[in-house]
């Protein structure tokens, strides 16, 4: 969908939305629409990689794309009464498949059992991350995108099962806790990740300008679709080499993810930081430790800021024993190489940028990121032979509500 | 002109001036509504989508909005915008009806027993219950 196109769609939903909402205004079923995007665009100082967002399939070089940061949400709800209500959100964006597409984001019934509990049943956001929920909503963050360093780690955005979710204030203090149970399939460019017996646990205590969240989530995963790997697999068991691939299970895997993070809006300054650690029981899929710290101060309608993040790997980057010459060389390159089977992307990201709340639900984002990769190419794609970075990237967004 | 008349007319410019930059303005419920007073931040719970025990309701974008937000949810009209943003993109909230006028605030109000709203004190009357003046 070109940018174009976007637009004249945005323009035609915002008209119905008041249409609808007027329509709806007295007792009965009511409908609510409303959409949220970022118009934006994307550069780098290399032609050497791509910068991507996590999964995309394709991201940008020198030239301005609209690709990487763009996107479009349209939600609807329908309010029943007041115990049940329906809801469901299209997201279009650019992903694993190499052209703008829309995604079912969400489509689930809740149940408000009171006001401190509801059941939910359907596709749910995952809420793996502090911004999961709202990540794409560019209005509702200060950041132009979320830091790769930790966003990257797990490629789940939404699941299909049930949540609970319990609101409850303690004197100032407001606590909110979901808990879903599900299971997601996620089409990767390479590979498909299916989830199962995902269990997510996500808390959230509020004090005025305080935020400070805990997130726990589990799943057994498997990694298919992958004829490579597959391939790379079998013939580690043929030659011999089984207890290397015993070290790398593709099926059925346990993985966890455990982050804490928290908010600050005081006065004009602005924080929120995020500390996160994945651990596996494959080498494919790499143990790491990701974070990252954001700091604003906001003069008026302008937040300007600053982010740093950095990941860092803690299960082993090379299997030992491995022959580095002979006929197995190619298998210990695709494992133990640069951009090997072992290795997860490592890379630190310092990035300024500003918010400029210049009209109402208009908000336009600036930011520079300086990317290092470290010990390969970093989250960058199709790296030239001999990458190694560091790049700036650019980008300029309008977000958008209504 | 007269070197005392300036300053006195200057303050009656500033008397009739007042009124118009600074209205008072007064956190109203339902009169069906038990609640008999309300600290700001409770208040602001509300209109920030972190409790839903009361039902928002709330005025079009304008000077009384942005006094309110300043004042009362200490953040400005985009910041809100922005908080309810969140809330309405996860399905965890529905932003609140939107009215152009006291008037009409104060009708919506005394239609719904859950309803909290804010008004111009000079626009309360028997349909409302006010429970917090704004300072």
């Amino acid at each position: 969908m070109t940018m174009k196109r976007m637009c004249c769609a945005l323009a035609a939903l915002s008209a119905t939305s008041f249409a609808i909402q007027a329509g709806a205004q007295e007792s009965g079923p009511t409908v609510t629409i409303s959409g949220f995007g970022t118009a934006a665009l994307t550069s780098t100082d290399t032609n050497d990689a791509e910068f991507i967002r996590p999964n995309q399939a394709s991201g940008v070089k020198k030239d301005w794309r609209t690709g990487v940061d763009s996107n479009f949400g349209i939600q609807a709800t329908v309010k029943v009464n007041d115990m049940i209500s329906f809801t469901g959100q299209g997201l279009v964006r650019k992903d694993a498949i190499d052209h703008y597409r829309a995604q079912a984001a969400w489509a689930f019934a809740k149940f408000k059992v009171n006001d401190e509990f509801s059941v939910r049943v359907g596709r749910m956001g995952a809420p793996i991350y502090m911004i999961s929920d709202f990540r794409n909503v560019g209005y509702a963050n200060n950041m132009l995108r979320p830091p790769a360093e930790v966003y990257r780690q797990v490629t789940l955005d939404s699941f299909d099962g049930a949540d609970l979710l319990y609101q409850h204030s303690f004197g100032d203090t407001s606590l909110s806790v979901q808990l879903g149970t599900g299971r997601a399939d996620v089409d990767l460019p390479s590979q498909t990740i299916e989830f199962r017996k995902a269990i997510m646990l996500h808390v959230i205590a509020e004090n005025g300008p305080f935020t400070l969240r805990f997130g726990r989530a589990q799943a057994d995963f498997s990694l298919v679709d992958n004829p490579s790997l597959a391939g790379l697999l079998a013939t580690l068991r043929t030659v011999g080499l089984g207890t290397v691939a015993d070290m790398m299970p593709a099926r059925d895997v346990k993985g966890t993810f455990t982050s804490v993070g928290g908010t600050m809006d005081w006065k004009n300054v602005v924080l929120q930081a995020e500390y996160a650690m994945r651990r596996t029981d494959t080498l494919l899929v790499q143990d790491t430790n990701s974070w990252y710290a954001m700091a604003g101060y906001r003069f008026g309608k302008f937040l300007p800021y600053y982010y740093h993040g950095n990941i860092t790997q803690k299960s082993p980057r090379s299997v030992a024993g491995l022959p580095a010459t002979g006929p197995l060389a190619p298998i210990t390159f695709a494992i133990n190489g640069p951009a090997g089977l072992a290795k997860a992307a490592l890379q630190s990201s310092d990035a300024i940028g500003v918010r400029w709340d210049f009209y109402k639900s208009l908000a336009l984002k600036v930011q520079v990121d300086h990317i290092k990769p470290k010990d390969g190419a970093g989250a960058f794609i199709n790296p030239a032979p001999g990458f190694q970075g560091s790049v700036n990237v650019y980008a300029v967004a309008l977000d958008f509500v209504f | 002109m007269d070197k005392r008349i300036k300053p006195l007319l200057a303050a009656a410019m500033m008397c009739a001036a007042l009124p118009v930059l600074a209205a008072e303005i007064v956190v109203v419920v339902n009169p069906k509504n038990p609640a008999s007073r309300m600290f700001s931040e409770q208040a602001a719970q509300f209109f920030l989508g972190k409790s839903t025990l009361f039902t928002p309701i709330e005025h079009t974008e304008g000077p009384l909005r942005n006094e309110f937000s300043q004042k009362v949810l200490g953040k400005d009209s985009a910041q809100v915008k922005a908080q309810w943003s969140k809330l309405v993109f996860t399905g965890k909230g529905t932003a609140p009806k939107e009215y152009g006028s006291s008037a009409e605030v104060k009708k919506a109000v005394a239609a719904d027993v859950q309803a909290i709203g804010y008004i111009e004190k000079s626009a309360v009357d028997d349909s409302v219950k006010v429970i917090l003046t704004v300072q």
